[in-house]
């Protein structure tokens, strides 16, 4: 009985595996993200000159260029200029020149100019030195070109060097080097001049600021004068900022206690100097000073201060005539976090406020307030009772007479999220702190929980009283029926219209509302609904960081209960998935069994394993590379990885047996002498090797990702050109068994107990090669509730920006060579080896979008057997829901509710008037005689 | 009369016997795929012969008399033995449609994995 229909379902398996059309943006979800946009490196930019349409250029944080449309938010285009996100520290710069369809950005050592309007590249240097500044030269000597402005850019390192930059083509027109010595700081261009900032070290440990001020015509030192006296500087931190693309670009800086601001405008010897003075007593933290940087608005500039509790602003003019700056007037001292904003219309600048309840325009000539809202609510989900602080703002305006009529500013809060307020309505919000999830998790709510837990009692019971149990339930959920059946119309129209209403998580028969639970590169915790994750469930400050530090969170859940590790064995603390409530108390680490327990760390590359019983606690084995080998990384099988069928059922209904150990991990090291990669299947009791590989002429740049779960391992390397085969990614896959022979449970027979310390049997592995035409740069694969249904391996083509998702079947290393499949194979559903797998369209989870810098990939059974919820995170969220053998268990889609109403109701219609009538004439036969 | 009646009995009990030619040809034509039809094919081949046992006094009451009972018992005999070779075909038709569990796989849900004794975590540095 069971064969047969074990075959069917293989046969349907093998064209059913894809993403469907009536799934494909209902299902899964995807946020495109930039990640969170930096204060220097975000502005308003038209990207048509012709146009007054204008979106908003940023840089962000993890070294994406983007665009995004202020009307709804939405990525205009967006590219990753650093392909591995992690190790950067780098800020970048990037620059819009007045008027101008280009944008240029500068990163590490990359200047790149990008079309505004969508984002292609026009051109990219390489300056050889780390960049230290990029400037767009705004000329007014005359003879302006039409086309694109030029650039100039500062690198540092070995040789420091301006270089002027073609606009249209990148070539390079003139550069200047420096003698080594002074630390190259930064860039500043005037109208007629370019100076560079540099920092000379002097005998005591203090910095000098020397200005060089350079003919932007042909690159010639002009003039160079060093300003600030002795003892005045002791770090580069305390310079507040240079520059602006102004008439008359200044240098401020003040000293570590911040109780002197000094101004010098750039040109010019004279250093103004003004005393700070403290406001509530206390400290001030930061000073900011911001400026408009169009080369012909007014050379006015806002200087912002801030204290731990207030925050209060000075506006200073700058005389031309005599080269001074004055200070014009000041805003008020206003308790709590603010940030300022520059705009300009015209020549006129203007200067917006935001704090955490007002929005404030002044115009820099006077203080009058040109316009005022208050914000109430910014529709954001944070803890109770956390201030949500601004952090940076940009805003754009448009002034009709003596008021602002309208006022876009986008926002970048404290909670990571961007906010754009039309006036001070929030209009979008793009969650920017997902885009650097440290560490994630899935947890079930407490609803779905008690649901999992009686379905579990049922299970485990007898018959008779897995049946009373569920009556019982069935009764206890009538309660629910009023308010069932007074949804019942809503539920019945979006069912009929096949319009998605997913439902809420209370009412989440089938699992697929999971809460995941993410730690954030700001130190938040955020959890989105897997199910509809088009929005944040809650959101709260886990850590309180500075802005350098960084963390390495570690996420686990059990049940409903969160538990966050900061660091390895730091503190620790608990929350409620549901709603993000922080517990008490504290869940023991492992919930071991009795008998030996192991754990096993990598540390200093050395994998290590002790003992975790007290009694007799110690190192049990440990696993050094050899020489030149270092330790790429391990994977060891998942703690929750059911299995169905513990043996494969071949065509002539014989068993192979799975070799099932829960305590294999997989582990991958690279010798970069020899430039090769090995595998090793450890066992990690005994810390013995069960299989190994090596593979030579490995390319040890390209990524190497690896998999291991049920009895099966796969991984993926990209093999360098040899003699024997040109250069190409190859994926490996090896299936363990206790014996190859059918019908045979090799050394331990039928011992339903085993410890691979006393009586250990090594596995028989069958390895097959694909080549594959992408490198993949991390693999997962599918779980399910109890593992029946069939696995797909998850793979993340990093050059492509995809995620697919390849069944098992295609990777069987059980598929024949060199011969066409006998009956019995066809049976199983083998296909003859080909060494060539081609990723099929159908196997692509993201379909038609993008998903960029994927660094993880997650998986986590459904309560339903055949789904298993998917969740990508790195620089990009994406989500999705995979059904590998087909959604055999839910009704899809595609199951036309309304014809099969109409098709009931037609029968019964027909049956209650066809009844009568055949009455009738049976009736009539028995009385008509003819 | 009762050599007669007992040529006729005998001729009865062997009907079922001359059927399994007709019987068997059809079976295999039918296929071992599990379809509606043959399915229903297999069931009338169960179902005829067990039917046809049971109603065995009846089949042949009318034929029996005091003086062939104890011939009649050879020819009951033979009659069952026709029907259980009847049988035996379906039993076979049945075992190649896969339906018999007499191989390993069909006994595998029943089996279950080696429990390990003990377990090792990774934990990450």
């Amino acid at each position: 009985m069971r064969f047969p229909l074990f075959a069917a379902v293989c046969i349907l398996l093998r064209t059913t595996v894809a993403v469907f059309a009536d799934e494909a943006w209902n299902v899964d979800y995807h946020y495109a993200l930039l990640g969170e946009p930096q204060e220097e490196t975000t502005f308003f930019h038209q990207p048509n000159p012709t146009s007054k349409a204008s979106l908003i250029y940023t840089l962000s944080k993890r070294g994406v260029v983007g665009a995004v449309n202020p009307r709804d938010g939405s990525v205009v285009w967006r590219q990753l200029l650093s392909p591995n996100l992690t190790s950067s520290t780098d800020r970048g710069f990037l620059r819009a020149g007045e008027g101008q369809d280009t944008i240029v950005s500068g990163y590490g050592s990359q200047v790149a100019a990008w079309s505004a309007a969508d984002g292609r590249l026009a051109w990219t240097v390489d300056t050889h030195g780390p960049l230290k500044d990029v400037e767009i030269l705004e000329l007014s000597d005359g003879k302006i070109e039409s086309g694109a402005k030029d650039v100039v850019a500062l690198s540092g390192g070995g040789s420091p060097a301006v270089q002027r930059l073609d606009g249209a083509s990148g070539a390079v027109k003139w550069q200047h080097k420096f003698q080594e010595g002074d630390e190259v700081y930064q860039l500043s261009a005037s109208t007629t001049e370019v100076f560079a900032i540099l920092l000379h070290k002097t005998v005591l440990g203090y910095i000098k600021i020397r200005v060089v001020s350079l003919d932007p015509v042909n690159g010639r030192k002009t003039d160079e004068y060093t300003l600030s006296s002795e003892k005045e500087l002791a770090s580069a931190e305390t310079i507040i900022s240079v520059g602006a693309n102004s008439a008359s670009p200044i240098v401020a800086w003040t000293d570590a206690a911040h109780s002197v601001l000094k101004i010098n405008i750039i040109g010019t010897k004279t250093v103004s100097s003004y005393n700070i003075e403290k406001q509530d007593g206390q400290p001030v933290e930061k000073i900011r000073i911001h400026a408009p940087y169009h080369a012909n608005s007014l050379s006015h500039f806002l200087v912002n201060y801030q204290t731990a509790t207030s925050h209060w602003a000075d506006i200073y003019h700058i005389d031309h005539t005599r080269s001074i700056t004055q200070l014009a007037y000041s805003l008020p001292n206003i308790a709590g976090q603010g940030s300022f904003s520059t705009s300009t219309s015209d020549a006129n600048v203007y200067f917006t406020r935001i704090t955490q309840d007002e929005l404030i325009t002044v115009s820099s000539a006077s203080h009058g307030v040109l316009g005022r809202w208050t914000i109430d609510n910014l529709g954001l989900v944070s803890a109770p009772h956390e201030a949500i602080v601004p952090t940076h703002t940009v805003s754009e305006l448009s002034v009709k007479g003596d008021s602002v009529s309208a006022i876009r500013t986008a926002v970048l809060l404290s909670t990571g999220d961007w906010v754009l307020l039309r006036d001070s309505k929030p209009v979008w919000a793009r969650p920017e702190a997902l885009a650097d999830i440290r560490s994630a998790t899935f947890a079930t709510p407490s609803v779905l929980e008690d649901f999992q837990h009686k379905l579990d009692v049922e299970t485990h019971r007898n018959f008779v009283g897995a049946y009373l149990h569920r009556v019982k339930r069935h009764l206890e959920e009538l309660k629910h029926l009023p308010s069932y059946m007074s949804s019942m119309p809503q539920r019945f129209i979006s069912g009929f219209l096949g319009t998605t209403d997913e439902g809420a998580m209370a009412s989440d028969s089938f699992g697929f509302h999971k809460v995941i639970v993410c730690a954030t590169g700001n130190g938040r915790l955020m959890a989105l609904d897997a199910g509809s994750a088009s929005r944040v469930l809650w959101s709260r400050r886990a850590v309180d960081l500075d802005s350098s530090e960084s963390w390495q969170p570690g996420l686990s859940s059990r049940a409903d209960v969160i538990v966050l590790e900061r660091g390895s064995g730091k503190s620790r603390q608990t929350f409620n998935a549901t709603n993000g409530d922080p517990l008490p108390g504290i869940p023991d680490t492992h919930d071991l069994q009795s008998g030996l327990g192991v754990q096993y760390t990598l540390r200093d590359g050395v994998l290590e394993a002790t003992r975790t019983d007290k009694a007799n606690a110690g190192s049990v084995w440990h696993f050094t590379p050899m020489a030149d080998e270092r330790i790429l990384h391990l994977v060891p099988r998942p703690v929750n990885d059911p299995v169905a069928s513990i043996g494969k059922v071949l065509g002539d209904r014989r068993v192979l047996y799975k070799y099932l150990d829960s305590n294999l991990a997989l582990l991958a090291t690279a010798n970069d002498a020899s430039t090769s990669a090995q595998f090793y299947v450890l066992d990690t009791i005994t810390g013995s090797i069960l299989h190994s590989s090596a593979h030579s002429g490995v390319d040890l740049q390209a990524p190497i990702s690896s998999i291991l779960s049920e009895n099966w391992f796969a991984y993926s390397y990209t093999a360098e050109a040899s003699d024997a085969s040109t250069k190409g990614h190859h994926l490996v896959v090896g299936e363990m068994f206790e014996s190859l022979v059918p019908n045979d449970r090799g050394g331990l027979n039928a011992a339903t107990n085993f410890s691979t310390v006393q009586s250990g049997t090594d596995p028989f592995t069958l390895v097959q090669t694909y080549q594959i035409p992408e490198a993949i740069s991390k693999m997962a694969v599918t779980q399910t509730r109890q593992g029946i249904t069939s696995r797909q391996l998850l793979a993340v083509l990093a050059d492509v920006e995809a995620i697919v998702g390849i069944p098992y079947n295609a990777l069987d290393p059980r598929r024949p060579v060199n011969r066409a499949p006998t009956k019995d194979e066809q049976m199983e559903g083998l296909v003859q080896y080909e060494p060539v797998i081609e990723f099929d369209p159908k196997w692509f989870l993201n379909h038609q979008r993008e998903v960029l810098g994927i660094e993880n990939v997650m998986t986590n059974p459904a309560l339903i057997e055949s789904t298993s919820i998917v969740f990508a995170y790195g620089l990009d969220i994406f989500g999705t829901r995979l059904s590998p053998s087909f959604s055999f268990d839910i009704l899809g889609k595609d199951f036309n509710k309304f014809q099969m109403l109409a098709t009931v109701a037609a029968l019964a219609v027909a049956t209650f008037v066809v009844a009568p009538l055949v009455m009738r004439k049976q009736v009539n036969t028995r009385w008509q005689f003819t | 009369m009762d050599t007669l009646k007992l040529k006729k009995a005998w001729e009865l009990a062997l009907a079922p016997a001359k059927q399994l030619p007709m019987n068997a040809i059809g079976m295999y034509m039918t296929g071992n795929s599990l379809q509606i039809f043959s399915i229903m094919m297999v069931f009338m081949l169960f179902k005829g012969p067990i039917q046809a046992v049971l109603n065995i006094q009846g089949t042949f009451a009318r034929l029996e008399t005091e003086g062939n009972k104890s011939n009649m018992l050879m020819v009951k005999a033979a009659f069952v033995g026709c029907n259980c070779l009847a049988l035996a075909l379906g039993i076979w038709k049945v075992n190649g449609m896969g339906l018999l569990p007499t191989t390993r796989s069909d006994w595998l849900a029943w089996e279950t994995a080696r429990e390990p004794l003990e377990r090792a975590y990774f934990v990450p540095s």
